[in-house]
């Protein structure tokens, strides 16, 4: 039932970016799949060592209850900063798309009220609101994306590797930074029905995210081209701009907004509930709503104040996300752990 | 358990204690007529005719339909004979005819010595009563619960026992046509106010002895006959446990509808959506029992309540099941069509309208800005005024006297619509609009239409404010609220969420009967087979092969 979290969450906040590999972004894509793929394997295997436990627990069975505490604070900072440039995004999209004069604090407190109900009744209720929506989502992405193919000219995407392997793998960073996220799965494995299937739904879902990304980004390039995508914040916006159906349906970027606005919500409570979650089990809370709405306040107060504009936000998610997020706590931390515990032979007897 | 009743004195004795064992607070016995019915309970017949009518009348003080018929009996008088009954409760022919005739008339002439004032009960019992149903007792307060339920109690002199005749006969509504739950196919009779008839209407339908119907009374003034209805095998245990513990925690002075039961017995309070069926019709009824749901039978109310309810319900209807499903799936889907309308209509008018222009067709767009041109209100006031004009029409049209609907719908039709358009004070588009979305919030359930009214107004505000950012944050809202709820503690949303494959062919579409195999999964978990497969039917193999 959890397991169906992951793929919306991580779905659509790559639609406006990743252009550093031009054309050949859809390679990079590929390679983030694959990257998050193997980040999937690792922390599922880490996570089923320590049954029960949470990514917030297990560190203190690792590394003793000092230093596994230290990477625990480490984490739920990670959380609540990821969550912050997370809301940040969803507003800015929202303010720099839709409504350019409201204030982002409008779009991010109403989200966040509604985020904070679904977080307060826990994980099952926004668990069904993501069954409800995910389905709903991927089946807009597919009509919007075929009804986007007149625009679209395969052509586009060559000539394949016209400058050399390095700008791939730089672009692969960003979306490998997002699928990356499925290391929220060490937070979910404790509350899953069936958590031996916990290998399964992580490759499912990061497999289902990285086929979308890439059919959004195949089809925002084909349509486009890499220099005009590079110079947008949202070429999936604009690709959805230009579709023109029977004179009637003329614009349907409020779809876009839609998905966009369901797809984030998602996203943010699982986020909300995991600094949540792990600040009370940090605590060592029996019960983590009496957090809820410090921390929102907190997510909040940290959104607005990240950045100074839009261009800011895009510079750091470009930048600094990469090697900040991936390297330390979605590759580095997980396999330091997971070799720490193998070494002092901690944990269930599968590895 | 005591603070969930106000404290109340009445006349009536025995209806003025709410609980048996509360203790009695000091001076709460006014008079000495007054008895709780602690006491009555303990109190049991003597063997004086005269003491026990002296009693009972003094607990029947000022109750002047209660009638008192002293005679002898089989015109001996060692023999005195008394009958208590209220009049209008009781059959009076079934009481002349089969109790007083039989028993002063009818009766053996014989002054013999077996006519013992010591064998009258017996004989009386035994040979003279020609009542299909009869019981003794020889306490107080079964007497007066008995005369209290219509029927007729005769005591014999010399016996401290007393014959509870069944002779139960009131006026009542017969079995008509259901006035709110419309069909073109299907049972077209509905539940009355007495709740025997409509166990006897369930019965009917599901003739079987694992039909289950446990009775008890709620309400301690009105003592009120409720029945918990459900077959025994095909209902989750857990459930029937659960329906009645919420059942017994009921501690009200009075249940007049099922309403009262269902606020005291949902699972989400404080939601604008009901979690709890009411339905009166015994066909949907016999339908959820033979899902696997519990039934509610309220004496005195033509409605019975069933649980867990699930939301997809709203947009079913028993005539889906009863025409094809093809034509059923298709009209669900209206329904549901419809929901989304009466819910979003007007904020999605007011959204557009208001800050969303180029989602429009520019000939569109071109002729609703020339009919609002010359409106003074902004669309969000607009689109208010009109919404709360039709709540007003719809609330009148609903309690005006038969005789003035016509001048009511005229007014309505005319003067809100028509005039209000030439004189510029609304734009016809969004009478359009109200008018779509008012008569779409009658194509489904009663009980979701109201919720879907209550939150139109609020999501409206909403698109008013943020544009259709506003829209779909209250969209999710609901949805968010949605996943919170519980009926009875399944899941408000299931089949879709949790998600259950199997189910789905009875949520927004309906499967063929052949291919329902089947019972909803949660409530049904009990005998989850609902039908012998391979029943597609297809034609018979062409002659001459």
């Amino acid at each position: 039932m959890v397991g169906m979290v992951l793929p919306t969450a991580f779905l659509f906040v790559t639609a406006g970016t990743s252009r550093l590999a031009r054309q050949d972004g859809w390679i990079s894509v590929l390679l983030a799949t694959f990257v998050a793929l193997l980040i999937a394997r690792l922390v599922v295997s880490l996570s089923l060592r320590f049954p029960g436990k949470t990514l917030f627990q297990f560190p203190e069975v690792i590394l003793g209850k000092w230093p596994g505490k230290v990477v625990a604070l480490l984490y739920i900072w990670w959380y609540i900063h990821a969550n912050a440039e997370i809301i940040r995004e969803f507003g800015s999209f929202l303010a720099a798309a839709f409504m350019p004069e409201t204030p982002l604090i409008v779009f991010e407190l109403l989200i966040m009220v509604i985020a904070a109900y679904a977080v307060r009744n826990g994980l099952e209720v926004f668990t069904r609101v993501n069954e409800i929506i995910l389905p709903l989502i991927l089946g807009v992405v597919i009509i919007l994306n075929i009804l986007a193919t007149q625009e679209m000219n395969l052509k586009k995407l060559l000539p394949v590797f016209e400058y050399g392997a390095v700008p791939v793998i730089k672009g692969a960073v960003m979306p490998a930074v997002w699928m990356g996220q499925i290391v929220t799965m060490a937070v979910l494995i404790p509350s899953l029905n069936k958590a031996r299937e916990a290998h399964r739904i992580a490759a499912t879902a990061t497999s289902i995210t990285g086929f979308f990304i890439l059919l959004v980004i195949i089809s925002d390039l084909a349509t486009f081209g890499p220099q005009v995508n590079a110079g947008w914040f949202f070429p999936g916006l604009n690709k959805i701009r230009m579709i023109h159906l029977a004179n009637f349906l003329e614009r349907l970027d409020p779809v876009v907004m839609a998905i966009w606005v369901a797809g984030g919500l998602v996203k943010i409570s699982v986020f909300y509930w995991a600094a949540v979650l792990g600040s009370a089990q940090w605590l060592e809370l029996e019960d983590y709503r009496p957090l809820v709405l410090p921390v929102g306040a907190i997510l909040l107060a940290l959104s607005i104040m990240a950045h100074d504009s839009i261009m800011d936000l895009f510079v750091f998610l470009g930048t600094y996300m990469g090697p900040y997020s991936l390297t330390i706590f979605e590759a580095g931390l997980p396999f330091l752990l997971l070799v720490v515990a193998v070494l002092r032979g901690q944990g269930g007897a599968r590895p | 358990m005591a603070r969930f009743i106000i404290p109340f004195r009445i006349r009536l004795p025995g209806r003025g204690k709410p609980k048996p064992g509360q203790d009695s607070i000091p001076g709460d016995h006014p008079e000495e007529s007054v008895i709780s019915s602690q006491e009555l309970q303990n109190l049991d017949l003597s063997a004086d005719l005269q003491t026990n009518l002296r009693r009972i009348r003094a607990i029947f003080s000022e109750c002047s339909d209660v009638i008192y018929r002293e005679f002898d009996f089989a015109q001996d008088e060692r023999i005195k004979l008394a009958l208590v009954y209220v009049d209008g409760m009781s059959d009076k022919i079934q009481i002349s005819a089969q109790i007083m005739r039989s028993l002063m008339l009818d009766a053996p002439l014989v002054e013999s010595e077996e006519f013992t004032r010591a064998r009258a009960l017996t004989l009386i019992k035994k040979k003279l009563l020609p009542i299909q149903q009869l019981k003794e007792t020889n306490n107080l307060g079964k007497i007066i619960d008995a005369v209290l339920e219509g029927d007729a109690v005769l005591l014999v002199d010399g016996h401290a026992t007393a014959l509870i005749n069944s002779t139960r006969g009131w006026e009542a509504r017969s079995v008509e046509e259901s006035q709110t739950e419309m069909l073109v196919r299907g049972p077209r009779e509905a539940f009355v106010e007495t709740i025997r008839v409509n166990m006897s209407l369930l019965r009917r339908k599901i003739k079987n002895p694992n039909l289950k119907i446990e009775s008890m009374k709620l309400g301690q003034v009105t003592k009120t006959d409720v029945a918990v209805v459900y077959i025994k095998g095909l209902a989750n245990n857990k459930l029937v446990a659960e329906v009645r513990e919420r059942l017994k925690r009921i501690k009200i002075d009075a249940i007049l509808e099922t309403g009262y039961i269902e606020e005291l017995i949902e699972d989400n309070p404080w939601s604008p959506f009901c979690t709890v069926f009411h339905t009166e019709r015994p066909d949907k009824v016999a339908a959820q029992l033979l899902e696997g749901r519990v039934a509610i039978l309220v004496d005195g109310t033509p409605y019975a309540l069933t649980v867990p309810l699930f939301f997809v319900e709203s947009i079913q209807n028993p005539e889906d099941y009863y025409e094809r499903s093809l034509f059923s799936s298709a009209i669900r889907l209206f329904r549901l069509l419809s929901l989304v309308i009466s819910l979003l209509g007007p904020s999605l008018y007011v959204a557009i309208v208001t800050f969303h222009h180029e989602m429009l067709p520019t000939s569109l767009l071109l002729s609703l800005a020339a009919q609002r041109e010359a409106v003074p209100f902004p669309a969000l006031v607009e689109t208010f005024i009109m919404e709360l004009a039709f709540e007003i029409l719809r609330e009148a049209g609903l309690r005006l006297p038969r005789q003035v609907g016509q001048a009511v719908s005229i007014v309505g039709a005319l003067i809100i619509g028509e005039a209000a358009v030439r004189a510029g004070l609304i734009a016809a588009s969004t009478v359009i609009v109200v008018a779509l979305t008012g008569i779409a919030s009658f194509t489904f359930c009663y009980s979701a239409s109201i919720s879907m009214r209550l939150l139109r107004f609020p999501i409206m505000v909403l698109a008013g404010a943020l544009g259709l950012y506003g829209v779909i944050c209250g969209v999710l809202a609901i949805l968010v609220h949605l996943a919170t709820l519980r009926s009875f503690g399944f899941p408000f949303l299931f089949p879709v969420a949790p998600l259950s494959a199997g189910d789905l062919k009875d949520a927004a579409v309906r499967a063929p009967w052949w291919a329902m195999l089947r019972r909803p999964r949660l409530v049904g978990m009990a005998h989850p087979r609902r039908e012998a497969t391979g029943l597609k039917p297809s034609p018979p193999p062409a002659r001459g092969k």
